[in-house]
């Protein structure tokens, strides 16, 4: 559908999701203990039993006992908390982080939830103790505590504490079947599965009971309304309206959450599968485009409602509950024509209209996508949110291919969470397994394996800086680092990935996860058709700048000894600022166009990429790179010391992932776009993530939108997986005022001439801050 | 792989290469993803030299033909390197309040306004550009404003974003100063982009020969020019040349068919009054072709650049842009005269 349904241009917000959005906003977000009390009590029950039927019985019950809420003026029902935005505590993957820092939860700089004493009271008394020595957690802390964390600077082994998520459930096969199907489905099976099977099927069987009574409760709360007569409906048979099948998504979502209370479970192409059935409101016209729209706000709004409660190192990898509910619009079909439809419209004008975190939308675009709705999405991303984010059906899909995913599974990825990819529906793509820093085995390449921010010895005494007699033996210092860290975090990803199994099956997603049915085997332990792994590659900018400075400094042109700069990096620079400077200054940097500094970090992710691929998976299937970091750049930036491209220890890395440093690519983004068609997409699957900042004036003015729409054009041609705008705003710039060391590279465009922020004097800051304000003036 | 210094590395030791053989043009700039320079997506390269001198010059680097001292005030670490190093003593340091020479981490000086002050002084008068002291400072806080390309490395640099001009109907745009006062090398640059098929602007002053014109003209598919004062007397006394070979190159282009965009740049007190914007539109009018003028509004980030170059700037602190309904005000004068507005 090349133009958006006329209907829909012109319609605004109805009252009632105003007010929906604004109780959701203004709910305080609460530590609950609900579902783990009752968790606790069905374990108590189920002694003795494998852990499957354990983890299933305590899902069936929580979904019959979990304290139920409606809201006034819902139209889509259905809570995992009684309270909205709680922080659920999940004692089977890990409570001991909550009893270390449940004294700090409510005051935490980042993602702080609040504690009613009682709720602490019982935490401490009756969960805790229970749980002391069953959780994934300290099994984890038991068997791989001491090598975890002797690598920890390097690399960081994740899901240790919480279900992994991070998978795009088969949500047709749910609105086909609905529970009710399923449960038939693995009856059937049971009859004459093998003994080891057994658990598993009846597992499934047990959960789709606890699914059907949930939504049965619901049914009874509302009956006789319309809502309730839906739920009623969805307890029988699988949805026909549009209306029934978004309140089924939403009761799938709600309960893949109890059961994992994971980030990241993404409903994926919903513009896809929810077609036939508006096609069929609308045809039959017991529902209009603005009813349909005001259906789709109210699922919106409730996507926002569960948050997702980290420990407090990794809130500060992931700020702000990202809890990664992405949906994705628009795209290449199974078929390979365009899949951009009225429902891809419609979910646009849904995110105009409410500007909220979630879903995290993301635009499918390729060189099929309607010119008209990459204009709008463009248009949309200017009001502020920044999304939809883009993703490029050009370059993905290849990469999903190159991996052994069939053609039409590969057409028909997802994003989930943030930027990770995944085929939809049939794949355990356990893409966080692990980030691995780069620029600190680049560090300990620099200093003969030992940290310079505490002295330790980390990797292999691969010699000094001063050691090295040319560059290529410095880059050789660098891939024995690379090596020894990678042959260590492997079998650690492996060892996590079983204790899932262990410790998590979850049989209410495998019931929905293709293969899994059919295998008799959970998710976490390789039912999936398709099982993957992504290990992150932070961060290519800094690599690439570093080794640009050395290589032109120190190995071509001798303008600096190697003994400098080491003392220098020892020192952080103090005493010899001037060395710094000229770091920054006399060597290009990554993100401007400049090949052999481009090619300096490609090669080196490229490496990492093809070593991956000597490694299997716990599960039998590939390791793959991903290229994203989302907020742990400052973090892991905390863990390393200056570095040679000019980076003070400590300081954070480049953001994003594929990002040049900030301050740094001052050619603008034609240059940064075509230094990042230099890295190897194409074996970064699991996900890339870039962050470009625009004024808002680029969205706002149609001529410069057209020019921007243009350069996505040209992003997909050069096999870029994906961009985010962020729209610089007031509050930017008044950081770049405030910091502008870190804002070196924003440039405001004048008709003939660019002036960058930071260099014209506060008046005139002062000046451009008020214009952008009103965005009226043409800058 | 090969790795030249960053910017400014070809011309870091003398500014008065490249006078022999092959031909060579002076760039201060080159502005990627400009998106006020044409149709689409370009890149401008901005070439050095200029037949006027307008008071409120945007680029005042690109005045003179000859490379010139920048001062970038925010790196500089007060090292006095340079004052050293220089053959004719034209580097001064200024007097300081607190701190000593060689304290490297005093960099955050800063005056009243809470702007960074200048360190250095130059005196533009002894400096002979021998470039000695952009060699010596280590941190780039001394560079030349302007580069020397070949023809063909220019061309190179310019043709980088190809992809996105062919995604957005861009292509490259010559501007200055003024392109056409390096004629050979603006004409040898536009017939290889010519050759390759890249959309060509040129931004000028149309101050120049009937001859070059005659030239460039078949190798440019568009032509941006400035038409800033109706009145020779007033055009001389803010730009340094009458208008009169400005308006007669015009109606040349005119005749031949030309596209051009006129603008009118707005500049407060100066060219703003009703009677210049209208008798600049009845100029338009009066060419045979249906043509637009726009005007484009001032803009007063020029301020660093002149300080840079250690220059006052007449138009810094007190003027400001003019809001947008004096802008629509005026553009209902140019309408008036039955003048698209571009
Ligand atoms: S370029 Fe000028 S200021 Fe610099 S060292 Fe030479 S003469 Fe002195
Ligand atoms: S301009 Fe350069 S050489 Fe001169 S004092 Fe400043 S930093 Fe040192």
């Amino acid at each position: 559908m090349k133009t958006p349904p006329r209907e829909l241009l012109h319609l605004t917000m109805t009252d009632r999701i105003a007010r929906l959005r604004e109780a959701t906003r203004g709910e305080q977000r609460l530590f609950s203990i609900d579902q783990a009390l009752i968790i606790t009590e069905s374990y108590r029950d189920h002694r003795g039993e494998p852990r499957v039927l354990q983890r299933a019985h305590a899902l069936a019950r929580a979904l019959r006992e979990i304290p139920l809420r409606i809201d006034p003026d819902e139209m889509i029902l259905g809570n995992r908390t009684p309270s909205i935005r709680a922080g659920v505590v999940t004692p089977e993957a890990g409570i001991s982080w909550i009893e270390r820092e449940l004294a700090t939860l409510e005051d935490r700089p980042q993602d702080p939830f609040a504690v009613r004493p009682d709720d602490a009271r019982r935490f401490t008394e009756e969960i805790r103790p229970f749980w002391r020595g069953k959780t994934l957690e300290e099994a984890v802390e038991e068997r791989l505590g001491r090598e975890i964390e002797a690598i920890r600077r390097v690399v960081k082994i994740n899901q240790t504490d919480h279900a992994q998520g991070h998978i795009c459930p088969n949500v047709p096969r749910w609105l086909s079947l609905g529970p009710r199907g399923i449960q038939e489905e693995a009856e059937l099976r049971l009859r004459d599965a093998p003994d080891e099977e057994q658990p598993f099927l009846q597992a499934v069987v047990v959960v789709m009971e606890g699914a059907l009574d949930f939504i049965t409760r619901y049914s009874e709360l509302v009956r006789g309304t319309p809502a309730g007569d839906i739920c009623s409906a969805l307890t029988r048979r699988p949805p026909r309206s549009y209306h029934e099948a978004l309140q089924s998504v939403w009761f799938l979502f709600v309960i893949l959450q109890m059961e994992s209370n994971a980030s990241s479970f993404s409903p994926g192409r919903m513009d896809q599968y929810l077609l036939p059935f508006l096609e069929e409101d609308l045809r039959k016209e017991t529902l209009t485009i603005a009813g349909a729209l005001e259906l789709t706000e109210a699922l919106w709004i409730k996507f926002n409602q569960i948050v997702y409660m980290r420990n407090a190192s990794s809130a500060e990898y992931f700020a702000g509950f990202p809890i990664g509910f992405n949906v994705a619009i628009g795209g290449m079909k199974r078929d390979g024509s365009d899949g951009t439809n009225i429902l891809s419209w419609i979910f646009l004008k849904a995110q105009e209209h409410l500007g909220l975190p979630q879903p995290n939308l993301s635009a499918r675009l390729w060189r099929g996508s309607p010119r008209e709705f990459i204009d709008q999405c463009a248009r949309v991303i200017g009001l502020g949110s920044g999304m939809p984010q883009i993703v490029n059906d050009e370059s993905i899909i290849p990469a999903l291919e190159s991996l052994g995913i069939d053609r039409d599974d590969a057409r028909d990825y997802a994003v989930v969470g943030c930027v990770e990819l995944s085929p939809s529906g049939n794949s355990l793509g356990w893409s966080d397994a692990a980030m691995f820093n780069l620029v600190k085995a680049l560090e300990l390449a620099l200093n003969d394996g030992v940290c310079l921010l505490t002295g330790e010895r980390l990797g292999p005494a691969t010699g000094t800086l001063e050691d090295y007699p040319s560059f290529e033996a410095l880059q050789e210092g660098f891939r024995r680092q690379i090596d020894y860290f990678m042959d260590r975090m492997i079998p650690l990803c492996d060892a996590v990935d079983r204790m899932h199994a262990e410790f998590l099956p979850s049989p209410f997603l495998s019931a929905l996860v293709d293969s899994c049915l059919e295998s008799g085997r959970d998710v976490t332990a390789g039912g999936a058709r398709y099982n993957l792994s992504g290990i992150q590659a932070i961060q290519v900018a800094n690599v690439a700048d570093s080794l640009a400075a050395l290589k032109h400094l120190v190995y071509d042109t001798h303008q600096i000894p190697a003994a400098r700069v080491l003392s220098a990096l020892r020192e952080n620079f103090v005493g010899d600022e001037e060395l710094r400077k000229n770091l920054i200054s006399r060597v290009p940097k990554y993100g401007n166009d400049q090949e052999w500094v481009d090619l300096l970090g490609a090669r080196w992710v490229e490496y990492f990429a093809d070593r991956l691929q000597n490694f299997t998976n716990a599960r039998g299937g590939a390791y793959q790179m991903g290229l994203y970091t989302v907020s742990a750049h400052v973090p892991m930036g905390k863990n390393v010391g200056a570095t040679p491209d000019g980076r003070r220890a400590r300081e954070p890395l480049a953001d994003g992932g594929v990002s040049a440093m900030y301050g740094r690519d001052t050619a603008g983004p034609t240059a940064l776009l075509r230094s990042l068609g230099r890295l190897p997409f194409s074996k970064a699957g699991n996900g890339t993530l870039l962050n470009i900042k625009f004024l808002p004036r680029t969205f706002t003015n149609p001529e410069e939108r057209e020019k921007f729409v243009a350069l996505l054009y040209a992003m997909l041609l050069l096999g870029i997986h994906h961009l985010q705008c962020n729209v610089v705003d007031e509050k930017t710039l008044r950081e770049a005022q405030a910091r502008p060391d870190e804002h070196e590279n924003l440039t405001i465009r004048v008709a003939g001439y660019t002036a960058y922020f930071v260099e014209l004097a506060p008046d005139l800051q002062e000046e451009i801050i008020t214009r952008t304000t009103y965005g009226e003036t043409p800058l | 792989m090969n790795a030249p210094a960053p910017n400014q590395a070809r011309n870091g030791t003398s500014p008065h290469r490249g006078e022999t053989g092959t031909i060579t043009g002076r760039v201060f700039d080159i502005k990627r993803f400009a998106l006020h320079d044409g149709p689409g997506i370009r890149t401008t390269a901005f070439l050095k030299g200029c037949p006027l001198a307008c008071r409120w010059c945007q680029n005042p680097e690109g005045i003179p033909r000859d490379p010139l001292l920048f001062y970038h005030r925010e790196q500089c670490i007060r090292c006095r390197r340079c004052i050293g190093v220089c053959p004719e003593g034209a580097l001064s340091a200024r007097e300081e309040h607190s701190g000593g020479a060689g304290d490297t981490r005093n960099t955050s000086d800063t005056d009243d306004q809470g702007a960074r002050t200048d360190f250095i002084t130059i005196d533009r008068s002894l400096c002979r550009g021998c470039g000695q002291c952009i060699e010596a400072c280590p941190t780039r806080a001394l560079t030349w404003d302007s580069t020397l390309y070949t023809v063909e490395e220019l061309f190179q640099e310019l043709q980088k974003d190809r992809v996105f001009f062919d995604s957005s109907g861009g292509g490259i745009t010559l501007s200055g100063g003024e392109p056409l006062a390096q004629p050979e090398f603006v004409q040898a640059l536009l017939e290889r982009c010519h050759t390759e098929g890249l959309h060509t602007a040129l931004e000028t002053t149309l101050q120049t020969s009937r001859a070059v014109l005659e030239r460039v003209l078949p190798l440019t598919r568009l032509f941006l020019a400035d038409l800033k004062l109706a009145d020779p007397e007033e055009h001389r006394r803010f730009t340094g040349v009458a208008n009169q070979q400005i308006l007669e190159n015009a109606r040349f282009l005119a005749d031949r068919k030309a596209p051009i965009l006129f603008r009118l740049p707005l500049i407060p007190q100066t060219t703003t009054s009703h009677d210049n914007i209208s008798r600049i539109a009845r100029f338009v009018k009066s060419l045979p072709g249906n043509y637009s003028l726009e005007l484009i509004n001032f803009n007063p980030l020029a301020s660093g650049k002149y300080r840079m170059l250690g220059q006052p700037y007449p138009y810094a602190d007190h003027t400001a842009p003019l809001p947008e309904p004096e802008v629509e005000a005026l553009a209902a004068l140019v309408r008036a005269e039955g003048v698209p507005r571009g």
